[in-house]
């Protein structure tokens, strides 16, 4: 194999990844009924989001009060830059630094879920409830 | 045989002093002096009055900015500067710069900026104010954000020494300014939302070395109190609180994370030896997990100033379920209560209530409402000093996950740390009040050293039925009855200032520096560059005299606007009720100063 094939294969096998997550982002990411009641996955998120009091800085409503609308960041974010930003803090910028929270780490994927679905427009009030099956 | 004790009396008086109250005279002789402005509140007695007269309620309406001064900072500008003869010092939010400027040539003699951690910064709780500096003896003291304590030389701004005051890894900062009494500068703590122990502690003002540290709960002698002679208000007495007063009212060690901090105003009687301050809300904010009274938490104290030794202890809020937080300041005030000349301890509660105590010995006088729509407790009750808790607003009877509407006010008090004022002319308080209600949910949350430990979910708005949220009123302290009341559309967040001549000063969250008379009629107002959450202040220099304050919007009220309020979409949200505050003003940190016109 020449370099160049090497290097289209692996183009190729991140399309098919990122094709795959924006797939799941829709549709696998969360579910939510009527606006508010959410899957126990995303409902531990926004326990995660609580617990950790988020509100104090991003508002009870993730409308941004000393820091920033997450309505607003997940729409820009990659999940990526959102687990490093959880993860590592922005310190100048006021932003705390999670790594020590055990039900934040725990609860990253639920997290960004709940976010998530709070910036998309389908989790239409911040406190959720869970789906009863 | 009068006159022979009197000889072998005062030398050794004079020696004692000598040695120990230097910086108390010095302190003293300055305060006394209404042409500085030597403390953050004027005085040691937290008066926040001045002799001046010279602007009175015949011609504030001529007042005119005579110079103005930008901190570099943005965020909220709590405090106010010091003057010292022909020096101002200045302070700021995070970074806390501090500035000497030579009033003589507005030119900045010396400047200062610490170099800390910016980890500090998403742990301080609601924005990175900073309460201000104080003077003793040629020394200008600053507490940093990041807990350390420095001193300064007031004329070089060369660093005397610095200590560490508090551990910053788990949420232990400060946001208040220290207090010079007697050899000592005293300072408290903060990071009531981090499960922080709260205490206070007197460092020596030329050594940097701890004297003595109080904590608010835990064991009676790492809280210095005696349990013979340490008294409390109980069964309309006051009484000894007995062995492990604190211990008892705390499920297992949870004392060891309970909150009790420390960022108010601090206040001092010469005569009684003693300072007065306020401990804060219990952590969490989920009272569920915290059964108890939490001693001594939300409590009035009365400490010896040279020991820390606790003389008596007052707890306001048993059970906070609502983040009551009691740091609000002490004013000590001589004043007739019920009839009765009283060497009187006035308090603003956040809970709503306005504290008449008896400031030799901690015994119960007044406690009434001074906000009409506080509706959390019917009344204190008298003999045990207690609330009267209704059921309904009771965070803790409606339990965890259950949303108690309505509660009036709201967690950010009836009043927060903008401290009240005094005349002894009009023998009247003048308090910059908060008029707002709220929702609060409590819920369950687990402690993380380091990490937020909050437990509730609140919002906030103003009273049912009405559109403003503050109002400035005078209050008479010895009967307990609000004399006058002036509506104001957003918190009023400003320290006020009394005068000789009538005149009474207080900002607004829109940015108006506004002079009421005695009455309560506006007299005259000024729009500053941001809005004002910092304490009105005046000197005299070379015959004139001037009033000043800080603008620069932030703090909890103002929180929304220091890094912009984005769109508010379900119109609730900490800070609903103050979200229109974005169409007068925008963030910025400068002083003011103003003068009447020739």
């Amino acid at each position: 194999m020449s370099g160049r094939r090497i290097l289209v294969a692996v183009f190729a096998v991140i399309a098919t990844l990122q094709a795959g997550a924006d797939e799941s982002a829709g549709s696998n990411l969360y579910t939510v009924v009527d606006g508010y009641k959410v899957d126990p996955a995303t409902m531990k998120g926004f326990r995660a989001w609580r617990a950790a009091a988020c509100d104090r800085c991003h508002g009870a409503n993730q409308e941004g009060l000393v820091g920033p609308s997450l309505i607003n960041s997940l729409k820009v974010l990659s999940k990526e830059e959102f687990v490093k930003t959880v993860t590592e803090g922005r310190l100048d910028k006021g932003m705390v630094s999670f790594k020590t929270s055990k039900i934040v780490m725990d609860n990253l994927d639920n997290l960004y879920a709940y976010l998530k679905g709070r910036s998309d427009g389908a989790i239409t009030r911040a406190k959720v409830e869970e789906l009863k099956p | 045989m009068r006159v022979t004790l009197r000889y072998l009396v005062l030398p050794l008086a004079l020696t004692a002093a000598a040695g120990v109250a230097q910086a108390n005279s010095d302190v003293e002789r300055l305060t006394a002096n209404p042409k500085n402005w030597a403390m953050q509140a004027g005085d040691m007695y937290n008066q926040r009055y001045s002799k001046l007269g010279q602007i009175n309620a015949g011609n504030v309406n001529k007042l005119q900015v005579a110079w103005t001064f930008s901190t570099g900072v943005l965020r909220g500008h709590e405090g106010s500067p010091l003057v010292i003869g022909d020096t101002m010092y200045l302070h700021s939010p995070f970074p806390n710069r501090v500035f000497a400027i030579d009033l003589n040539t507005n030119k900045i003699k010396w400047k200062y900026t610490p170099k800390q951690d910016p980890a500090v910064i998403p742990q301080m709780c609601c924005d990175t104010v900073n309460r201000g500096l104080a003077y003793a003896e040629g020394k200008v003291f600053l507490q940093q954000a990041d807990s350390t304590l420095v001193a300064f030389d007031a004329n070089s701004g060369k660093v005397l020494w610095s200590v560490k005051n508090g551990d910053p890894s788990v949420g232990a900062v400060n946001t208040n300014a220290p207090h010079v009494f007697k050899d000592k500068v005293i300072t408290g703590i903060s990071g009531g939302e981090w499960g922080v122990r709260g205490y206070v502690a007197a460092y020596n003002i030329n050594t940097g070395d701890l004297v003595w540290k109080g904590y608010s709960t835990g064991p009676d002698d790492e809280m210095l109190i005696d349990p013979g002679t340490t008294t409390t208000w109980m069964d309309g007495r006051v009484q000894p609180v007995g062995e492990d007063s604190s211990l008892k009212t705390w499920k297992e060690d949870l004392w060891k994370i309970g909150g009790g901090t420390t960022w108010g105003w601090y206040s001092y009687d010469k005569a009684l030896n003693l300072m007065y301050y306020g401990t804060g809300n219990p952590s969490t904010w989920n009272p569920a997990q915290r059964p108890g009274d939490n001693k001594w938490s939300m409590s009035v104290w009365a400490r010896d100033v040279d020991t820390g030794k606790v003389k008596w202890v007052y707890q306001m809020t048993p059970y906070d379920e609502w983040d009551f937080d009691g740091i609000n300041e002490m004013i000590l005030a001589d004043i007739p209560v019920k009839g009765k000349m009283t060497k009187a301890l006035v308090h603003f509660d956040r809970n709503g209530f306005g504290y008449t105590l008896d400031r030799t010995n901690g015994a119960l006088l007044v406690a009434e409402k001074y906000d009409p729509k506080v509706n959390w407790a019917t009344h204190v009750d008298m003999k045990s000093g207690r609330p009267q808790v209704v059921s309904k607003y009771s965070t803790a009877q409606n339990g965890p996950d259950v949303n108690t509407k309505g509660v009036c006010p709201a967690a950010l008090g009836s009043k927060d740390e903008q401290p009240a004022a005094y005349s002894p002319k009009t023998r009247l308080f003048y308090v910059p009040t908060n008029h707002v209600c709220m929702d609060y949910e409590p819920f369950a949350v687990e402690y993380t050293a380091g990490q937020p430990y909050v437990g509730a979910t609140l919002s906030m708005y103003p009273p049912p039925g009405e559109k403003h949220m503050g109002n400035f009123i005078a209050w008479d302290a010895g009967t307990g009855k609000i004399v006058w009341s002036k509506p104001e559309k957003f918190s009023v967040w400003s320290g006020a200032l009394a005068t000789a001549g009538d005149v009474i000063f207080y900002g607004t969250l829109e940015g108006y520096l506004k002079a009421v008379d005695n009455k309560g009629n506006e007299l005259w107002k000024f729009k500053t560059p941001s809005g004002i959450i910092g304490n009105v202040f005046t000197y005299e220099h070379k015959g004139k005299q001037y009033v000043g304050v800080f603008s620069g919007i932030g703090g909890w009220a103002g929180i929304g606007m220091a890094a912009g309020l984005e769109k508010d979409t379900d119109g609730l949200g900490a800070v609903g009720g103050y979200k229109e505050l974005n169409q007068y003003t925008e963030l910025g940190g400068s002083l003011t100063v103003f003068a009447l016109g020739n």
